[in-house]
C-alpha cells in the first residue's frame, strides 16, 4: 500500500512497489492527462510535476512518489500560468493530433514558471525531451514566447 | 468529386426530434443489401436503430449544431474541417457547433473511395466529403428558410440567413434555427440545393481555432489508450522474434503466478498475457517462456533487399507511364545521365503505441481504437469474433497520429486483440508498448530508384526515365485468406495509393516510367505519410539539380523552363523562391529547391542551410509555398505543412529500420530518433489563394522536402545524395541555438 499526493488529495493504492506513477495516475486513479508513449523516459508525454519539477511519470515507481506533492495536466489551470499556457495552446491552434500536448503543456508551465522570459535556447533545454510526432515545436515555441513577452 | 445532387445512398431523412430541434439523417430505407454499404439491413431497423446509424447532424431546438464526421480525427484537423463545410452552407453560428466521429456506416463512408468505406488515407478527407457536406448544409437551410416563410406567410426568396438565424429584412423579423427546427423538419427535402458561391463564404477559409483545442490542452480528450470498460482486464502479446513466427512451446507457470496476471492465450499472432492491470501484464509477459517455431518466419534482411533491389533496376518493370520514344531519344543525345537511389524502411512511429479495446458479449462485440480504416476493421473484427457486423459496434477514438499506420487493411492490431477477447470473454484493453510499435511491422517499404535523362548539348532533356523498385504494399490484400471474411466487400482501386509517381511535372517530350512492385507476405509493409512519392519525388528532384548543376543551369529557373505548361506548379515554384529570397542567401549559406503537385495539390520548397567541415548542417529556414485550391481553414493548412516538414526531417536525417536476417533492429525512440525541438528550424509556409476544389494537404509538405535540402547540400559540398538517412552519410543536424 502506498499514498501518494495527487493534485491535493491523497489516495492510497494497493500496487507493487514498482509499478511506474504514471500507470497508478492513469489504472488506479483514472487519470488519464498523462499519457504513455515510450516507458523509458525518452518522449516527455507523460511529464507531471512533481515538487513542481517536470518529472516523467513513466519511470518514477510509485514507491518514490510517496511524500511529495504530484500534480498533472487535469489541475494545471488551478495555476495561473498554466491557465496561459492552456490558454495560449487553444489560440495558436498548437495541438495536432494532441498526444503529447499534455506532457508539452506540463513542461511548458515549469518552464515559465521558472522563467518568466525565457530564451530560444532556454526553451530548447526545457522542451526537447519532449517530442512531438506531428511536429508542432514552432507553434510551441511561439506560444511560449508569447505568454513570456505579453502576460508575465 | 463532380457529384451533384445526393446519390442514393447519401439521400437524407429529416425529422423532428423530441422537445424540438430537428434530426438530419443520411442514407437508410430504399433498397437494402447485405453488405459494407447498408449496416442497417437485417430486416426493418427500429428507430433506435435507424438513429443511431444515420444520425449526421442534430440541431438542437437552443440553436446547437452537432454533426457527426466519417473521417477519423489523426491529427489533421477532420472534426474541425469537416463541421466547417457543413456550418457553411448551413449559415450556422460556428461558435454553437460541436462535432463527433460517426458511428462505423455507410452514409459516411468516404465519397473519394466510391462511397464504398471509411477510410482515413490518401490525403482524401476534406476533397472526398466537399461537396457531400455543402449539400447536406445547404439542403438544411433550405428547410428553414422554407420553415420561417410558412410562419410569416411569405415568400422563402425575400428571406435571407446568417449565423443561424433567419432574416425578414423587409418586416424586420428574425427567427433562431433552434426556434425554426421542429418545422424545418416538416418541409420537403430539396434535391438540388444551391451551394454558395466562393465569394459567399464566412466560414470556409477562416482560420476557426480547432473544435477539439480545449480537450487537448486539459487532458480530457479520449483517445483509445485512455478507454475505461467495467470490469476491463489488460493484454500484452509477447510476439516472435522474426515476423509470423509461430508459438511452439509456451511455459505460462511463471507468467501466471505474477501477482494480477490471470490468463495467458495462444493467439494467431504470438502469445497474449491477460491481467488486471498493464504493469502485471508486461511483467507476465517478461516471465513468460515461448520457443518459436520458425519454418514459416519472414528472414527479411535490409543489406540483402538492398542488393536485390539494385539488381532490379536493372530489369524493364511494370510500364506506369510512356510519352514518346525513350530510347530513341537516349540513343540521338548529346549525353546520357542516370542515377541510383536507394531508400530504407521506416517505422510511423506514432506516439499514442497501437491498443485496442473490445468488449465481447458472446452475441454482441463493442470496440474501441484509434483508426484510419473504420469499415474493414469492423468486418474483420465481426469475422473473427463470429458475429454479423451490425452486431458489432466499432467506436473510431481519435488516434494519437496515425501516418498510415491505423490505416491498415488487413486490420492486423484490432484482429489481435479480437483473438484475444473472444479467447478470454472477459472485456479487455490490448496495448502495445513503445517496442512493440517499433518492432511490429507494417513498415514503409525499402525501395531503390533509377532516374535517367538524355540530354542535349545545352543541358535540355530530351528523355526521361524512372524505375522504381519497392515492395507492394496493398499486395497482401488479396492473397491473404482472411479475405474470405469480407469477400463481398468492394474495395476501391488500391494501386492508386501506392502512389507510385507518374506525375513528373516537367516539359519532357520522352517519358518512361515504369516499377517492379515486390510481393512480399512475410515482411509486413504499408504506407506511411506521402508513401511512394516521398522516395519517387527524391530521386526526381535531386537529379533535376545534378543535371542542372553540370550545365551551370540555375535550379529554380531550370525548372520554370521546364514548367511553362504547368501554371500550379510554376506558381508555388515562384512564390516559395519569392517567399525565400532565392538567390540572395547570405555569405556561406545554400538554398536548395524542389516542387510537386498531387492530391490535387501543389507545393514548392526551399531549404537554405550552411554545412561545416565536419557535416554537421545548419538549417537557416525552411520555405514552403502550397496551392491546395481552396482552403478551407488555412491555419490548418498552414498547421499541416509544418507537421510535414518536421516529420520529413526525421525521416530524411534518421528514419531507418534495419532488419538483419528477419529482426528488427531498432526499439524505441533512443534508436529510432525523432527530430526535436532543439534541431527545429525556423519554418514559414505561404498558402495561396485559390477558388479551385480542394485538394489534399496532410501528406503534400513532405516529399519536396528532402530533395529541396539534398539540393542545398549538394550546393554547398557538391555532394550528391543518393539515399537515406543522412545519418548514415555522416551529416548531423546542428542545434539551432548555441549557448
Amino acid at each position: 500500500m502506498f499514498t501518494i499526493r495527487v493534485n491535493g488529495e491523497d489516495h492510497t493504492v494497493d500496487v507493487p512497489a514498482d509499478k511506474p506513477l504514471l500507470w497508478v495516475l492513469r489504472e488506479n486513479l483514472k487519470l488519464t492527462g498523462s499519457k504513455y508513449g515510450c516507458g523509458q523516459a525518452l518522449c516527455g508525454a507523460c511529464t507531471v510535476h512533481v515538487d513542481g519539477q517536470p518529472t516523467r511519470a513513466c519511470v518514477m515507481p510509485v514507491s518514490a512518489a510517496e511524500n511529495h506533492d504530484i500534480k498533472t495536466v487535469e489541475v494545471i489551470d488551478r495555476d495561473r500560468i498554466g491557465r496561459l499556457v492552456q490558454t495560449a495552446w487553444q489560440e495558436l491552434n498548437v495541438p495536432q493530433c494532441g498526444y503529447c500536448q499534455s506532457g508539452q503543456i506540463m513542461a511548458a508551465t515549469a518552464l515559465l514558471t521558472e522563467n518568466r522570459s525565457p530564451s530560444d535556447r532556454d526553451i530548447d533545454e526545457a522542451m526537447s525531451g519532449n517530442i512531438c510526432r506531428c511536429g508542432t515545436y514552432p507553434r510551441i515555441r511561439k506560444a511560449i514566447h508569447k505568454i513570456a513577452s505579453e502576460q508575465l | 468529386m463532380s457529384s451533384s445532387g445526393f446519390t442514393r445512398r447519401h439521400f437524407l431523412r429529416v425529422s423532428a426530434i423530441a422537445g424540438g430541434g430537428l434530426l438530419v439523417a443520411c442514407g437508410g430505407g430504399g433498397s437494402k443489401r447485405r453488405d459494407n454499404r447498408d449496416s442497417s439491413d437485417g430486416g426493418e431497423a427500429s428507430d433506435a436503430q435507424q438513429f443511431a446509424v444515420g444520425e449526421f447532424l442534430r440541431l438542437s431546438s437552443d440553436g446547437r449544431v452537432h454533426i457527426l464526421v466519417g473521417a477519423s480525427e489523426i491529427g489533421q484537423g477532420a472534426l474541425t474541417a469537416m463541421p466547417m463545410i457543413v456550418a457553411e452552407e448551413l449559415d450556422a453560428d460556428w461558435s454553437r457547433v460541436t462535432a463527433e466521429h460517426s458511428p462505423v456506416a455507410a452514409q459516411f463512408n468516404n465519397p473519394y473511395f466510391g462511397s464504398l468505406l471509411q477510410f482515413t488515407v490518401a490525403s482524401a478527407t476534406t476533397r472526398g466529403y466537399f461537396s457531400a457536406q455543402r449539400q447536406v448544409g445547404a439542403a438544411v437551410r433550405q428547410m428553414l428558410i422554407a420553415a420561417a416563410a410558412d410562419r410569416w406567410q411569405t415568400t422563402p426568396s425575400s428571406l435571407r440567413t446568417a449565423n443561424g438565424f433567419v432574416f425578414d429584412d423587409a418586416n424586420g423579423r428574425s427567427a433562431s434555427y433552434g426556434e425554426l427546427a421542429e418545422d424545418a423538419a416538416q418541409q420537403p427535402i430539396p434535391e438540388n440545393p444551391p451551394l454558395k458561391d466562393p465569394s459567399q463564404y464566412t466560414i470556409i477559409g477562416q482560420s476557426k481555432q480547432r473544435i477539439d483545442a480545449a480537450e487537448k490542452v486539459n487532458g480530457s480528450h479520449q483517445y483509445g489508450i485512455d478507454v475505461d470498460i467495467p470490469d476491463m482486464l489488460t493484454a500484452v502479446i509477447a510476439r516472435p522474434p522474426r515476423f509470423f513466427g509461430q508459438p511452439q512451446s509456451v511455459d505460462s507457470n511463471a507468467a501466471l503466478a505474477v501477482p494480477g496476471v490471470r490468463e495467458v492465450h495462444n493467439i494467431p499472432s504470438g502469445v497474449a498475457v491477460v491481467a488486471d492491470d498493464y504493469w502485471s501484464a508486461e511483467k507476465g509477459r517478461k516471465a513468460l517462456e515461448v520457443s518459436w517455431n520458425e519454418l514459416l518466419a519472414g528472414r527479411t534482411d535490409s543489406a540483402a533487399t538492398r542488393g536485390e533491389y539494385t539488381g532490379k533496376l536493372d530489369l524493364p518493370g511494370l510500364p506506369i507511364r510512356v510519352d514518346g520514344l525513350v530510347p530513341v531519344a537516349q540513343l540521338a543525345a548529346a549525353e546520357n545521365r542516370s542515377a541510383d537511389y536507394f531508400f530504407p524502411f521506416q517505422a510511423h512511429a506514432a506516439m499514442e503505441p497501437l491498443n485496442v479495446t473490445v468488449n465481447y458479449t458472446g452475441s454482441s462485440a463493442e470496440i474501441w481504437t484509434g483508426s484510419q480504416s473504420p469499415t474493414i476493421d469492423k468486418l474483420f473484427a465481426a469475422a473473427i469474433l463470429g458475429l454479423p457486423p451490425e452486431q458489432v459496434d466499432f467506436h473510431t477514438m481519435s488516434s494519437g497520429g496515425g501516418f498510415g499506420r491505423r490505416g491498415n487493411t488487413l486490420s492486423d492490431y484490432v484482429r489481435d486483440a479480437c483473438h484475444v477477447a473472444k479467447a478470454s470473454q472477459q472485456p479487455v484493453k490490448v496495448m502495445w508498448t513503445r517496442e512493440d510499435d517499433m518492432k511490429g511491422g507494417y513498415y514503409r517499404p525499402a525501395a531503390a530508384v533509377r532516374v535517367a535523362a538524355a540530354l542535349d548539348n545545352q543541358g535540355n532533356i530530351t528523355a526521361w526515365s524512372h524505375r522504381a523498385v519497392t515492395q507492394d504494399v496493398t499486395a497482401s490484400l488479396y492473397i491473404e485468406e482472411q479475405l474470405d471474411a469480407i469477400a463481398e466487400m468492394e474495395l476501391p482501386p488500391l494501386q492508386e495509393l501506392t502512389d507510385l509517381e507518374t506525375g513528373m511535372p516537367y516539359d519532357i517530350e520522352n517519358v518512361l516510367m515504369d516499377a517492379h512492385l515486390t510481393i512480399k507476405p512475410e515482411m509486413p509493409a504499408l504506407w506511411m505519410r506521402s508513401v511512394n512519392k516521398f522516395t519517387d519525388v527524391f530521386a526526381q528532384e535531386t537529379f533535376i539539380d545534378d543535371i542542372a548543376l553540370r550545365y551551370s543551369r540555375d535550379p529554380y529557373q531550370y525548372r520554370r523552363d521546364m514548367l511553362t505548361s504547368k501554371p500550379r506548379h510554376l506558381a508555388v515554384l515562384d512564390a516559395a523562391a519569392q517567399a525565400a529570397n532565392w538567390g540572395a542567401a547570405s555569405a556561406g549559406r545554400s538554398q536548395g529547391i524542389a516542387v510537386l503537385g498531387h492530391w490535387m495539390s501543389y507545393v514548392a520548397q526551399v531549404v537554405e542551410l550552411s554545412v561545416s567541415e565536419d557535416r554537421e548542417i545548419t538549417i537557416h529556414r525552411i520555405v514552403s509555398a502550397v496551392d491546395v485550391g481552396t482552403a478551407v481553414n488555412p491555419d490548418l493548412v498552414v498547421a499541416q505543412v509544418e507537421s510535414a516538414v518536421i516529420f520529413a526531417l526525421t525521416s530524411v536525417f534518421y528514419g531507418e529500420i534495419e532488419l538483419r536476417d528477419g529482426v528488427v533492429q531498432q526499439s524505441n525512440f533512443d534508436d529510432y530518433q525523432m527530430l526535436r525541438m532543439y534541431q527545429t528550424p525556423p519554418i514559414d509556409t505561404v498558402v495561396l489563394p485559390s477558388e479551385e476544389a480542394p485538394g489534399g494537404v496532410g501528406e503534400l509538405g513532405v516529399p519536396a522536402l528532402g530533395p529541396a535540402l539534398a539540393n542545398a547540400i549538394l550546393a554547398a559540398t557538391g555532394e550528391t545524395i543518393r539515399e537515406l538517412p543522412l545519418k548514415n552519410l555522416g551529416y548531423t543536424l546542428a542545434p539551432q541555438h548555441r549557448a
